[in-house]
């Protein structure tokens, strides 16, 4: 459908429309929208998004504002079995030495009676927030960094790119290990460790698009006409960067999942008993033999999320990228 | 000629970094809440201990002195004491860096080996069934966690199966009394691949994944090269096109994302230490951490560091001994 009522107008702007229309309407962020909504891939990693996402702020919704009642109305308690005796149920249909699975607890219990999937849906807000805040962190950082040190040059360039290489330079899981020992166990500080640790990433992307902008006749342009180096920066270098650094972002996204779950497995992030997917599977370690669902499904959750963003990052990247669009 | 001055020039560059790196690690240990020397002498031990304690670390000189007294430590090879076992840093280290280093590099061995052909197939048949396979592999491979991975490889193959053992990795040069179950060095090198199977996987599967799809978009923009249509026209065999003339070209992007991927495996060692329970750098620095160990989180933080940055440089050099250019170009 949308394919069949977009070609027809973009058709006719080929023809038609001037030529500064044309590449306006290349670059602006409808038309990356529009791009992203032809290639199927994109969409599937869009749905996929915002269905995690979807879930993340109903479970938040759910946790703050009704204490729960939702979920305890749909589960026979999320939280906490009452009886203790159904720890480490099997999923429904499957059988095991503790009893069989039944549709009360459509994943099994965990090793505290908890219901797995009710758990994992309020482990959707953990994961989710991390993965945005994190990347949040980086991408200011990082391109506030990224501009000014690749606008000025010189010696800013050099003293900030050293110091960003050699937070580079320690592979960044134990980077945060040792800053969240540092600063606190807690998932603030997971998040801004990661969100430091992505730091050079979007530092680099940003700096080198800078490199090749600042030589623009416009931006030459601006500084002639007396505009601010501070608004350059961000009215109009910043700007122009933007489509690699989204398509960095989304997989960035992904990435930043993958290492607090890391982190929380090892016992650094969400501290229980607040739900995170990997110090569920943390948990999981001491009962994989009689329990192997338990450690099964908290993996798929983050297998899922962090595909989709990367589909969507990678949808992004078809569509943003004009060698490919021509 | 020029490789090798490339070489010392790049080690020279190392030397700001790592210097940078023990300033992160400083900082960052000094910032550490808690007495170490109380969690080493119990809860309330006798003032004179305390002190005699402290001025034996060093503990009760100012911090910039302790630094200076760092930098100058690690520059003669000397990384303190750890104050929980009460041993030298570099010696703990040194027992655990061979394990870590053996099974990251064997996993970058299994990614790269089997990336490789992934990546020239996806390549070669671009859109097309094959294609398709190797891209949702590679995508679900940069997508999985790498402790997960292994969970469910020891879920199947150490409980279910019972092929592979679940825990443990003896190096294959340890002596046969160290090793249960092996008399000959043989049987220690065949204990040891056995134990590593696993590890590696769950550590290879990410790099193998990235691998794969730089391998791919490399070979796929080579083979559209003009001396790739040169090569056709002259009816040159399509393997032989793809074998030497594509294939070569295209491994430069591969070499970079294996040296930067190195900084992701590193980090995945301590995750896969913790999974198959093996004593490496990742459960020390773990175990420092949970012990506060001061000198013992600053050395192994600096180590894996060191690990990476020489990684990186031995990358680099590799690029450059396959493209000369690099070498020439930098020294201008």
């Amino acid at each position: 459908m949308a394919t069949k009522r977009d070609s027809p107008t973009d058709g006719s702007t080929d023809t038609e429309g001037t030529g500064a229309g044309e590449i306006e309407a290349r670059v602006g962020l409808r038309y990356t929208l529009r791009q992203v909504k032809r290639d199927t891939t994109a969409r599937i990693g869009i749905y996929t998004v915002g269905f995690v996402t979807l879930i993340a702020v109903l479970a938040s919704i759910d946790n703050y504002v009704f204490d729960y009642a939702i979920a305890e109305a749909i589960w026979y308690s999320p939280v906490q079995d009452p009886e203790q005796v159904r720890r480490l149920l099997p999923p429904v249909g499957m059988e095991n030495q503790y009893g069989q699975g039944t549709l009360e607890h459509p994943m099994g219990t965990d090793h505290r009676g908890r219901d797995i999937f009710g758990r994992l849906f309020y482990g959707t807000r953990v994961a989710i927030t991390v993965g945005f805040m994190a990347t949040a962190i980086g991408l200011v950082g990082g391109t506030l960094i990224g501009a000014v040190s690749g606008y000025y040059g010189g010696r800013i360039d050099d003293v900030l790119q050293r110091v960003t290489e050699t937070i580079y330079a320690i592979p960044f899981l134990v980077l945060v290990i040792a800053f969240m020992t540092a600063f606190g166990r807690d998932l603030t500080f997971a998040m801004i460790g990661v969100g430091i640790t992505s730091i050079p990433v979007f530092n680099r992307l940003i700096r080198s698009r800078v490199v090749s902008v600042r030589e623009e006749d416009y931006i030459e342009a601006a500084r002639a006409a007396g505009v601010k180096d501070r608004n350059i920066i961000l009215r109009h270098v910043i700007p122009n960067s933007f489509a690699p650094v989204l398509v960095q972002a989304t997989l960035q996204i992904g990435v930043s999942i993958l290492i607090v779950a890391g982190l929380s497995f090892l016992g650094f992030g969400a501290q229980p008993p607040t739900p995170s997917w990997g110090q569920m599977l943390s948990a999981s370690r001491n009962y994989m033999l009689p329990a192997p669902t338990f450690s099964l499904f908290p993996g798929m959750a983050i297998l899922v999320t962090v595909i989709g963003f990367n589909i969507l990052g990678d949808g992004l990247q078809d569509a943003l990228d004009p060698r490919i669009n021509n | 000629m020029g490789l090798v001055r490339y070489t010392l020039w790049r080690l020279a560059q190392a030397i700001p970094v790592l210097i940078g790196i023990i300033t992160i690690t400083f900082f960052l240990a000094n910032q550490i809440p808690g007495d170490p020397v109380e969690i080493m002498l119990g809860p309330s031990p006798a003032q004179e201990q305390v002190e005699a304690i402290r001025a034996r670390y060093g503990l009760d000189r100012p911090a910039y002195e302790r630094f200076l007294n760092y930098l100058a430590g690690v520059a003669t090879g000397d990384l303190g004491q750890s104050i929980y076992y009460d041993r030298p840093v570099l010696e703990m280290i040194l027992l655990r860096l061979p394990v870590t280093l053996y099974l990251t590099v064997s996993a970058f061995v299994f990614a790269i080996v089997t990336a490789i052909p992934l990546g020239v197939i996806s390549a070669k048949r671009r859109n097309k069934p094959a294609d398709h396979v190797s891209r949702i592999v590679s995508l679900v491979g940069v997508s999985t966690p790498s402790f997960w991975i292994g969970l469910m490889l020891i879920i199947i193959f150490a409980f279910y199966l019972g092929w592979f053992p679940a825990r443990g990795l003896p190096l294959p040069w340890a002596s046969p009394a160290e090793v249960r179950g092996a008399e000959t060095q043989l049987q220690v090198l065949l204990t040891s691949l056995h134990h590593l199977a696993m590890p590696m996987v769950a550590l290879g599967t990410l790099q193998m994944a990235q691998i794969t799809r730089i391998e791919r978009s490399s070979m796929v923009e080579s083979l559209q090269g003009e001396y790739v249509t040169l090569a056709r026209a002259y009816g040159v065999p399509e393997s032989t096109i793809v074998r030497k003339h594509a294939f070569q070209v295209a491994q430069l992007p591969v070499i970079t994302i294996v040296g930067l991927g190195l900084s992701t495996a590193l980090g995945g060692a301590v995750l896969t230490e913790t999974v198959f329970e093996i004593q490496g750098m990742g459960r020390l620095i773990i175990t420092a951490i949970n012990n506060q160990d001061y000198e013992l989180i600053m050395g192994t933080t600096f180590m894996f560091g060191v690990a990476f940055v020489g990684g990186v440089i031995i990358t680099d050099i590799a690029y450059a001994y396959i493209d000369p250019r690099v070498a020439y170009g930098d020294e201008s």
